[in-house]
């Protein structure tokens, strides 16, 4: 059984139409991803996914049913907009928030201080959360929505005002989490985040669902005739190839004829004596698919006005 | 229900623990103890002991009897006779005494007398030297007699199952609801601003969309409510430890203190009254503070709460001439005036039942809708960062 069930859910403010028939599932033990550009619907989307807003049709199923006050203890949610206690010291404010989880404030605290080690922030403890920089008060918010050992998290956003360093740790925490049996969803604009991390992904758009499945699917789905190679060498024309674009002085992208077969295209490289570098089937990036997903959608969306 | 106490505890301390709570908590004694030290120094300051003579022409001096004792913090003020008034004009003269007094021979007939000074003579010496003449006057009256024309009337209005009354030398039993109304009204305003800054910081933080997956909203309000209803009622117990001290200790100094008389029927009316008042003040702050998006816009609203809550005492003139005017029943019967009305008009009259029924039930209802409103104005508002919230939204029915 799906950890999240989301069915054919909407949701209007006023005139505008939030969300419009959105559905997918999200698997037990999966990082899954949620895209969609800004002002999409992905928001509020989980808002109705924790109860927060009542979906005007539609149906929502959290842990195997609909959210109650007791599901809210195995939910931890890290919201797009950051939230702490800007007046009271960091570990004050993460034990507080990890008593309403239902933990018992010795567990908090001892949880809490293994966290702190781990995200460099030992030191920082005692010092009130408005003192703390962006990406410590980010750090810290991670805290708090992992402490109490959820079975589902729910993330947004999740790298952002974290340098790299802190941004591998993270996603070595949500790997680590995910294959202790964790649900993740996560909702992000930074697509090769998504690609390093999620094993299926929904795109939203204007509300609707515009894209939906595992990531390798949706990826071949969007492969062109194509390959990639780098060379150092000039490319001389070759047979079934349509069309050469160049990245770079050493990058390029051959556009093939449907007949053409990406071996033949190989041997008659090798045969012309061209010096290969890198050699792999085009497939479009995940950044490539949403902004020609999107794009296309709004086209849809304009002629539709 | 763990979680409910959990977030009620947290609001609490955090407001109560923080040094503008505990400086807003005893400034209100200090400030008290303060005027009273003033006032008290002023008296003495104003009463200079050196003696006040007189030159006695018509004899009723001729065996003066001492003068009465004074109360503290005055102090007595010697009497020196002088047989005329060379010798009394010299001691002026030298600074030996700070006025001297001439009663005429035809003082019981004209009964005026003559004041000679070079400096204002004090207000202390002129009452002292007055009862010192009135004591004398009457030395031949038998004791009784003497005291109830010293004392003067003392009219008592008393209602006629005798659980009240009214006197006008027992002020203080006037004055005490007033200044327990005062209390109430300071205190509830004071927590009530605490409660709205508190929901608009969770708003401004954003900590709110992280509350709410961890405890319903409705759980989450009530809890604040509650929290600040006890921070209030830390303030009040505060306060009124400090006005028993200041009754228990201060009637061994000021006599008029001992005139208090606790009224039990007094005391249901005025919790009565302010219980709902404290509910229905917390829910319009709770919904203030969800319907903007910074505290200083929510300052601008409070003053239109605050305004007709303290306006009664604009009309507390008229409320001494006239307590069952139309005015005073109308301000009983509005929600926001009246918990300040009914405390006024608690000292100067007898408020029939029916006014104050209506008025509790009013307030009541009320505060039952103050919180349904609140709970609204939270769940419209409470993602709604950076924007205001149109009270038209918050009552049209629109699902939340």
């Amino acid at each position: 059984m799906p950890t999240v069930e989301i069915s054919h859910i909407s949701k209007s403010f006023g005139t505008l139409k939030a969300v419009d028939d959105v559905s997918f599932d999200v698997e037990k033990g999966e990082i899954f991803g949620l895209l969609g550009p800004n002002g999409a619907g992905k928001t509020t989307s989980i808002r109705i996914m924790l109860d927060i807003f009542k979906p005007d049709q539609g149906k929502v199923s959290i842990l195997g049913g609909p959210m109650t006050e007791a599901k809210k203890d195995h939910i931890g949610y890290m919201p797009e907009e950051r939230g702490l206690y800007q007046e009271i010291q960091l570990e004050k404010c993460l034990v507080y928030l990890a008593t309403l989880k239902g933990m018992d404030q010795t567990e908090a605290r001892n949880r809490i201080a293994g966290y702190l080690e781990r995200f460099d922030l030992a030191s920082s403890r005692h010092k009130k959360v408005k003192e703390l920089s962006k990406g410590m008060q980010q750090k810290a918010q991670l805290i708090s929505t992992l402490i109490h050992e959820p079975e589902l998290v729910i993330i947004d956003e999740p790298f952002s005002g974290l340098d790299p360093i802190n941004t591998q740790m993270v996603k070595e925490l949500l790997r680590e989490q995910r294959d202790r049996g964790v649900t993740i969803l996560m909702s992000t604009h930074q697509m090769h985040q998504v690609e390093e991390l999620c094993d299926r992904i929904v795109l939203i758009d204007h509300g609707r669902t515009v894209l939906y499945g595992p990531l390798d699917d949706i990826r071949s789905q969007f492969s062109g005739h194509a390959v990639v190679i780098r060379t150092p060498d000039e490319l001389p024309s070759l047979p079934g190839v349509e069309g050469i674009d160049q990245h770079n002085s050493s990058s390029y992208r051959l556009n093939l004829a449907q007949s053409t077969d990406t071996q033949d295209v190989l041997r008659l490289l090798v045969e012309r004596g061209i010096r290969i570098d890198q050699y792999e089937i085009a497939a479009p990036t995940l950044d490539e698919i949403f902004i020609r997903v999107v794009t296309a959608d709004d086209q849809e969306q304009g002629e539709g006005l | 229900m763990i979680k409910f106490w959990r977030v009620a505890w947290h609001e609490y301390s955090r407001h109560v623990f923080r040094k503008r709570f505990l400086f807003a908590l005893f400034s209100v004694p200090i400030l008290i103890i303060f005027m009273v030290i003033l006032v008290i120094a002023m008296i003495i300051m104003e009463t200079s002991v050196k003696p006040v003579g007189y030159v006695d022409y018509s004899g009723l001096l001729a065996e003066a009897v001492a003068p009465p004792r004074v109360k503290w913090p005055d102090q007595t003020i010697p009497m020196l006779a002088y047989k005329d008034e060379t010798i009394a004009n010299a001691d002026l003269q030298a600074g030996k005494i700070q006025a001297y007094y001439i009663i005429p021979e035809d003082y019981l007939k004209s009964g005026a007398t003559k004041v000679i000074y070079l400096d204002k003579i004090k207000g202390s010496a002129e009452r002292q030297f007055a009862s010192f003449l009135k004591a004398n006057l009457l030395s031949n009256q038998p004791s009784d007699i003497a005291n109830r024309i010293i004392n003067g009337n003392d009219i008592i209005v008393r209602s006629t199952d005798n659980s009240r009354e009214a006197s006008q030398n027992r002020f203080i039993n006037i004055l005490m609801p007033i200044i327990a109304g005062i209390l109430f009204i300071v205190g509830m305003s004071t927590s009530s601003g605490y409660l709205m800054q508190s929901v608009v910081e969770e708003k401004e933080n954003r900590t709110m969309e992280i509350m709410v997956t961890s405890v319903s909203p409705n759980q989450l309000m009530s809890s604040k409510v509650i929290a600040d209803i006890l921070v209030g009622v830390t303030q009040l117990v505060v306060w009124a430890i400090f006005v028993i001290l200041v009754l228990v200790i201060g009637s061994n100094y000021f006599p008029w203190l001992r005139d208090f008389k606790f009224s039990g029927e007094m005391t249901g009316i005025i919790l009565a009254v302010m219980i709902p008042a404290f509910i229905m003040i917390s829910g319009l702050m709770a919904a203030v503070g969800a319907t903007v998006s910074e505290a200083s816009e929510g300052q601008q609203i409070l003053g239109l709460f605050t305004i007709p809550i303290w306006l009664p005492y604009l009309f507390i003139g008229v409320f001494i001439q006239n307590p069952n005017s139309p005015l005073a029943i109308a301000m009983s019967l509005f929600p926001l005036t009246a918990p300040m009305t009914i405390t006024l008009r608690l000292g100067f009259t007898t408020i029939p039942a029916w006014q104050l029924i209506a008025s509790v039930s009013i307030l009541v209802i009320s505060a039952i809708g103050a919180v349904w409103l609140a709970g609204r104005a939270f769940h419209l508002g409470m993602l709604r960062y950076g924007q205001r919230i149109r009270w038209k939204e918050v009552i049209s029915h629109q699902k939340v």
